[in-house]
């Protein structure tokens, strides 16, 4: 790319960089364990409520194969 | 005379044009000199960030989420089975989307076509031929009234929804977004007014569906994004996208500004979404794997991999709870992960062809996945007997 030749182009891209490694770098963070325990506590508090997870019984399901008289 | 004050003009026209060439390559060579000085130190100060955020990130990782993890209960079996497969693209599904109703879906495929289905029934309830093939993109609008579609028309187009079924929807199509190469995601925000959009021109962008005026944008990937996601609304307004330069970056969506990124895959980013809680996000990658960033702890929490998976994961989604994270490969299976222990809970076969997207529906109850096989299958999990009964850690 002809950009990379010139060199004002090279600058204002690796200010830019720079930049956006300042920002990311000052980001405040919180320890693993921590995010890790809210994580897990997220799934447990929704855990019952996860169809998927808990699963359905089988005369719950309203996608379930119909017998042809069916009256709705 | 003349030809002697002629001559000595000249001279000093070449002695003058002399000097200011002299100058000219002093001055570049001083401006070069100046530029190397301030790119070099420019480089510099990046390499001293990286390192800074390196060790910031590593200073916090105490403990792997799978160790935490340990005192979480092993899931029971899941019997995760298909019931329903819907017929009728001629090619390749490449993406669907669940309206909010739960039963209602669109999908879009090779063919130029976007569906509209009612899962429930198998109806097809709209069928919109569109000029150009692999449409590579579509979503259901929140008010279930219209859908949104792109793909290699470089545009993303809205689509009202008529209860009209003879009513001619293709005329009515709408160009939104315009970006200079293909269109790979779209999603509506919080309303039908507004749809953010990836592509293959490496930005994302924001636009207002009323007017197509562009709303924002979002620059910052050095190649192809592939997917975004935004986050869940309670969460505030974020997305994260991925791409072909296999960075995942979390986007503020007022200013447009990159406020996290990360860059731990080893090939292209093919599908990203967020963790139900708005604090994670997963991403599936031509690398065979799929991962897991927490965005408090800035980093990397999870990585989802066997050595029997050497196939790319094209899509992935979480089930309601978080627990789950389904995934689909180019090896035309979808794993299911444990997503806090970081095991395979199980496999799903049935495609017969690479699985292109996988979403589990608004309400948690089922799982649709769309396939380069032309169909896509709605599966379920059915209870094994016993009441799952989660615990967390021993009473």
């Amino acid at each position: 790319m002809s950009s990379k030749l010139h060199p004002s182009n090279n600058i204002a891209h690796a200010r830019r960089t720079v930049n956006q490694l300042r920002i990311e770098a000052s980001i405040e963070r919180i320890k693993v364990s921590k995010a890790s325990a809210d994580l897990m506590n997220y799934c447990t508090e929704h855990a019952r409520n996860d169809p998927l997870l808990t699963g359905i019984p089988a005369s719950d399901n309203p996608f379930k194969e119909k017998k042809p008289c069916t009256i709705l | 005379m003349q030809e002697e004050r002629l001559t000595s003009s000249t001279g000093a026209e070449k002695c003058r044009r002399k000097i200011r060439a002299v100058t000219v390559l002093l001055c570049s060579l001083f401006y070069c000199e100046q530029s190397r000085e301030t790119l070099e130190s420019l480089k510099r100060e990046s390499e001293t960030l990286k390192k800074k955020l390196e060790e910031e990130r590593n200073k916090l990782n105490d403990v792997e989420l799978h160790q935490v993890a340990e005192k979480v209960e092993v899931l029971s079996a899941l019997s995760i089975k298909t019931r329903r497969v819907l017929k009728g693209h001629g090619n390749k599904v490449l993406c669907m989307d669940w309206c909010k109703d739960k039963r209602r879906m669109v999908s879009s495929s090779q063919d130029g076509k976007v569906i509209v289905w009612d899962a429930f029934t198998l109806n097809k309830e709209h069928g919109v031929p569109l000029p150009c093939t692999w449409v590579l993109a579509c979503a259901y609008a929140p008010s279930g009234c219209a859908i949104a579609c792109g793909g290699l028309d470089n545009k993303c187009s809205v689509i009202p929804l008529s209860l009209d079924k003879n009513e001619n929807l293709a005329a009515k199509k709408k160009s939104v977004a315009m970006h200079t190469n293909y269109v790979s995601g779209c999603s509506f925000t919080n309303s039908d007014m507004q749809l953010l959009t990836s592509s293959g021109d490496g930005t994302c962008a924001l636009w207002d569906v009323e007017s197509g005026q562009l709303l924002q944008s979002f620059h910052g990937h050095t190649a192809d994004v592939l997917s975004l996601d935004l986050a869940p609304s309670e969460t505030g307004n974020t997305f994260v996208s991925g791409g072909c330069d296999m960075k995942a970056n979390v986007w503020d969506m007022r200013s447009g500004q990159n406020i996290q990124s990360f860059e731990s895959h080893e090939s292209d980013i093919n599908c990203v979404k967020y963790y139900p809680s708005g604090d994670a996000f997963a991403s599936a990658s031509d690398d065979a794997t799929c991962r897991f960033y927490d965005l408090r702890a800035d980093r990397e929490v999870a990585v989802y991999q066997k050595d029997s998976i050497i196939f790319g994961a094209s899509t992935c989604d979480f089930s309601l709870s978080g627990r789950l994270l389904f995934a689909g490969y180019n090896d035309y299976a979808i794993n299911v992960w444990d997503v806090l222990k970081g095991t395979r809970a199980t496999i799903l076969f049935g495609h017969e062809n690479r699985v292109s997207r996988v979403r589990v529906s608004p309400d948690g109850t089922a799982l649709c996945s769309a396939s380069w096989d032309s169909t896509l299958r709605v599966s379920w999990s059915f209870s094994t007997g016993s009441n799952y009964i989660f615990v967390l850690g021993k009473q």
